[in-house]
Parts: C-alpha cells; sequence; structure tokens
C-alpha cells in the first residue's frame, strides 16, 4: 500500500506542472500494491472515462476494460486517468478537453500524443506503469518524447474491450513503463484471448520474463537486424546520429546489421489518415447525445440531437478526422482514396514479410525528432501527423513493436530507439530490447522536476 | 484533392456535424491540404493486392445468454430518462 500513497503524493506534487492526470482516485477506497495510471480513453469501472472530449463529460462506466480489469486481478491499484488527444487523435497531447500535458524533460515542450499522459506519468516517477492505447504511435511516440519505454503488441494480442474504439483494425492497448522488464511483465498479465472481443487472438500467451531474468546476455547475438532505408536515408543531425549510435551498441552485443528496404514506408501516414479516419468516422458515429455524454441543450428535434450534440461536443481534430473518413467512404471517392490506400497497406502487409523473412527485427528511429515545443504544429495538422512516419508501419501491418530510450540529443531531450518484430514475437522483441536498454541504462536518468 | 466550402457542408452533414460557415471554409482548407498529400498514394502500383486481406480466423463464443448490463449504471450516463428508457424529442407527428 505504501507504494500507492507515494505515488499519489508525486502526483499530487507534480500534477500541477504536467497535467498528465485528468482523475486523480482518493486515497479512500484503493485496493491493490502496485500504482498503475490509465489512460482515459480506457473504461474504469467507477472512475470517469472521458476521452478527454466535451462530449465524453461526466460519463462512469458500468464495467471495466479487461486490461484493467486483469490488471486489478494481478495486484495493480489504479490510481488515476491520464490526459491524451481527445479520442486518442493527435501526436503531442494538445488537444485535450483538459488542457495540454508537458514534457517532464522541458515543461514548454509537448509529452508527445496521444498517450502524452500515461508517458509523462511514467517518465516523472508518477507511477511505475500505465496504460496507453495505439492506432498509430499513440503508445510509442510518446514514450520516446519523454524517454521511456513503450510497447505496442501485436494487433489481437491484448482484448480491446473496454478500449474506446477509435479505429478497431489497428487500435491496441499498449504499455508505457520505466524498464523493459516491467512492460513485459505487464503484457504477461494483460495479454490472451478474451470472449468480449472476437479480435482477440487465441495465439497462446509466452512468458514473456522467464528469458530476461535467466540473464541470458547472448540474446542479441547472431541476431539480424534490419535497418529501413526509407526511414533513415533523409534523416540528419542528431536523430541520426543518436541512431547510428544504437546499431553500435547492437552490433558490439554480436547483432549483424543490414539495409533493408520497405519501399511502402514513405506512404505509411498517407495509407493511416485515410484507414484509420474512415474507421473513427464510423465508430465515433455513437455519440449523439442519445445514451451517453453530453446533449446539446439547444436541440428542438431528433436531428438537432445528433447534429448539435456533436457540433457541441467534438474538438477540432476530431471533426476533421470524422470529416476526412466520411469523405474517403463517401460515394465517389471511395475507390479513389479507402479502396486504394488498402491496396497500398496489404503491399506494405507484402513488404514486411519479405524483410521479416531475412531479419529477426527492423529497426528505426522511434520518432524523426525529439519533443517540439507545446503550440508549435498546432496550425499545422499535417506536419503533426507527419511525426507519427516510423511507428504507424507497425500499426498498418500489425506487428509488435517497442521503443527503447537510446540517449538525449544537445537540448538533453530524450531520443528513442524503435525495434519492430514479426507477429507475436513479443519475447524475442523484449530480449533484444533488454539487452540494448542494459548496455546503454538511459532508463536511470531522470527528468529535471 | 481540391475541396470546396459546398463539398464540406455535404460531407459535414453526412457526419451530422454542425459547422458554421468559417468553420466549413476552414475545414474546406486543411482537408484540401491534407488530401493533396495523400493523393500520392495514386503513384504506388498496387496491381496484385487486394482491398481486404485474410486475417487470422476470427473465433466463435457460444451462443449463451449473459447478464446484460445493469439499468441503473445505464441510467446515470443518459443525458434524458424515463422509466427505463432514454428519452429523445418527438420524431413522429407535428406540432
Amino acid at each position: 500500500m505504501s507504494e500507492v500513497l507515494d505515488s499519489l503524493r508525486t502526483i499530487e506534487e507534480l500534477n500541477p506542472k504536467l497535467n498528465a492526470f485528468v482523475h486523480v482516485c482518493g486515497a479512500g477506497n484503493l485496493a491493490g500494491e502496485v500504482p498503475v495510471a490509465i489512460k482515459d480513453n480506457i473504461a474504469t469501472a467507477g472512475i470517469p472515462t472521458t476521452c478527454a472530449s466535451r462530449i465524453l463529460r461526466g460519463f462512469v462506466s458500468p464495467f471495466d476494460a479487461t486490461a484493467v480489469e486483469r490488471l486489478r486481478t494481478w495486484g495493480a491499484c489504479v490510481v488515476g486517468k491520464t490526459n491524451l488527444d481527445e479520442f486518442a487523435m493527435g501526436s503531442s497531447t494538445e488537444h485535450s478537453a483538459f488542457g495540454p500535458a508537458k514534457n517532464p524533460w522541458d515543461l514548454k515542450r509537448v509529452p508527445g500524443g496521444s498517450s502524452g499522459g500515461s508517458a509523462a506519468a511514467v517518465a516523472a516517477r508518477m507511477v511505475p506503469i500505465a496504460l496507453g492505447s495505439e492506432t498509430g504511435g499513440s503508445v510509442r511516440q510518446p514514450a520516446a518524447l519523454c524517454g521511456v519505454v513503450g510497447v505496442k503488441p501485436t494487433y489481437g494480442r491484448v482484448s480491446r474491450w473496454g478500449l474506446v474504439a477509435f479505429a478497431s483494425g489497428l487500435d491496441q492497448i499498449g504499455i508505457v513503463t520505466k524498464t523493459v522488464r516491467e512492460a513485459a511483465e505487464v503484457l504477461g498479465v494483460i495479454a490472451g484471448h478474451d470472449p468480449h472481443d472476437s479480435t482477440s487472438s487465441t495465439h497462446p500467451v509466452d512468458d514473456y520474463t522467464r528469458d530476461l531474468d535467466a540473464g541470458n546476455h547472448q540474446d542479441v547475438r547472431g541476431m539480424r537486424f534490419g535497418v529501413v532505408t526509407e526511414a533513415v536515408e533523409k534523416l540528419e543531425g542528431e536523430v541520426r546520429a543518436n541512431f547510428d549510435d544504437a546499431l553500435t551498441v547492437l552490433r558490439g552485443l554480436g547483432a549483424t546489421i543490414e539495409n533493408v528496404s520497405i519501399p511502402t514506408l514513405p506512404y505509411a501516414i498517407a495509407v493511416y489518415y485515410i484507414v484509420a479516419n474512415a474507421e473513427a468516422s464510423a465508430n465515433l458515429s455513437r455519440f449523439d447525445g442519445i445514451r451517453y455524454g453530453a446533449r446539446s441543450s439547444r436541440a428542438k428535434t431528433l436531428e438537432d440531437v445528433y447534429v448539435d450534440s456533436r457540433g457541441e461536443g467534438f474538438g477540432d481534430e476530431v471533426k476533421r478526422r470524422i470529416m476526412l473518413g466520411t469523405f474517403a467512404l463517401s460515394s465517389g471517392y471511395y475507390d479513389a482514396y479507402y479502396a486504394r490506400a488498402q491496396r497500398v497497406r496489404a503491399k506494405m502487409r507484402h513488404d514486411f514479410a519479405e524483410a521479416f523473412g531475412r531479419f529477426d527485427f527492423l529497426v528505426t528511429p522511434t520518432t524523426p525528432e525529439s519533443a517540439f515545443e507545446i503550440g508549435a504544429k498546432t496550425n499545422d495538422p499535417l506536419s503533426m501527423y507527419l511525426n507519427d512516419i516510423f511507428t504507424a508501419p507497425a500499426n498498418l501491418v500489425g506487428c509488435p513493436a517497442i521503443a527503447v530510450p537510446s540517449g538525449f540529443d544537445s537540448k538533453e531531450l530524450p531520443l528513442s530507439l524503435q525495434i519492430m518484430a514479426p507477429h507475436f514475437g513479443e519475447a524475442a522483441m523484449f530480449r533484444a530490447a533488454a539487452a540494448f536498454e542494459r548496455e546503454t541504462n538511459y532508463w536511470r536518468r531522470r527528468p529535471p522536476l | 484533392m481540391k475541396i470546396t466550402r459546398e463539398e464540406a457542408r455535404r460531407i459535414a452533414d453526412l457526419a451530422r456535424i454542425e459547422m458554421d460557415e468559417p468553420a466549413l471554409d476552414r475545414m474546406a482548407a486543411e482537408m484540401s491540404k491534407i488530401l493533396t498529400y495523400i493523393d500520392q498514394l495514386a503513384e504506388v502500383d498496387v496491381e496484385g493486392f487486394e482491398e481486404r486481406a485474410a486475417g487470422e480466423a476470427t473465433p466463435l463464443r457460444d451462443d449463451t445468454p449473459h447478464a446484460p448490463l445493469d439499468r441503473d449504471l445505464v441510467e446515470r450516463n443518459a443525458p434524458a430518462w424515463h422509466d427505463g428508457f432514454f428519452v429523445v424529442p418527438k420524431v413522429i407527428g407535428g406540432e
């Protein structure tokens, strides 16, 4: 229990600076021993779940998400809900009805997003573990910008029951922790089939911590890492230098490093913003002011209830995405946009399958830059979107990926290495990430708060 | 792809989102810019790649009844509720 109380004290002290939590649980009715934070688009019984949207103000889920339920059974104590871009749509946690979350390494900068609250909370040592959600990089990108570990499991590895749907074919609950070992342990708890989610896989869940605890330091020796050419060929400056240093570390551990081409990688963001938004436009139709959430007070007719509640309740970014998705699915544009994006995605799957035929892992920097300043990209949605260029492919093809701290730039901002693995290859992915982490130990450095 | 204000209005109507004229103009400009970026997908040769990909088989559950959500908890989240039902403005009949 003392760890939980320590966590609550740290949250009380630091949250006014970071705005990482949008709801903190009272010390009165807390069960469990390990403090855990949950992104506010994941259902928690008895605690509000708002998706940082005005349209879900005051909503309290009648049930726990399966991942939350499994964590509670394991001994987790949910100490609060973390800030996010509204409905997980964003890469900076600026599009939140609760105001932006801040990066613990520099309060003028964004923590990334959309799971920015979860990443900031772990980086600031408010909690050791936080759940986030991924659709195009929403766990790995903020983890990278905050200097912590972020995991996107294989699509279907973790039940989506209770995760508010954004793009059901891409969404996956992810994990933010300080170290790889902690993330591996948490995945072992939350992974596995769930009758509530027919897309959750029946593939057996590996013992993710066994090899890490065996102290086998040979894990990367002889492993083949593919450096995705299209990701790094145009990279310059500190991110490139840091990535090259990371490759040197892996080579030093006995890994084989070679270049590999994924010709469709440069199209990932274009594909993503059609596929994800098309699904979002359908999924978010349920927010209509009828069954839950806010209803417009000026609505006179049933049609008004839908149109006005959605007009008042959704923020600009959410509207933009629903509009793009509606457009891509609308008569006359479906083939040119949605169908074409899906076919490019199929080609990307093929590219990845070929690459994983030759390599155990594919590596890129997690993000093309370190944390940017608050407000720097809010007027330019496209430049915000491009922050996910290296992370979105794993969502589009469904493979697992991990972001692991790889050092700091000259502004003392964290940088990150991304390791992608074949479907259900999480155990090997954790071994590789843990080997890199053990050699570099960047996780030990704490933000100057 | 250029989106006009009229096209933006058509999409906003389809999406059931209230938007005033300045908002529609802003949206049309932003969508035009994003779709112009997305138009690069036209240059990819997708011959031989299908729109729908075969995934893992969907596991089926037994078709057995389960307890529904607790009505009291549902009521707590409802914007308007009466006697176990959601209340909406009258749909049939005029003023």
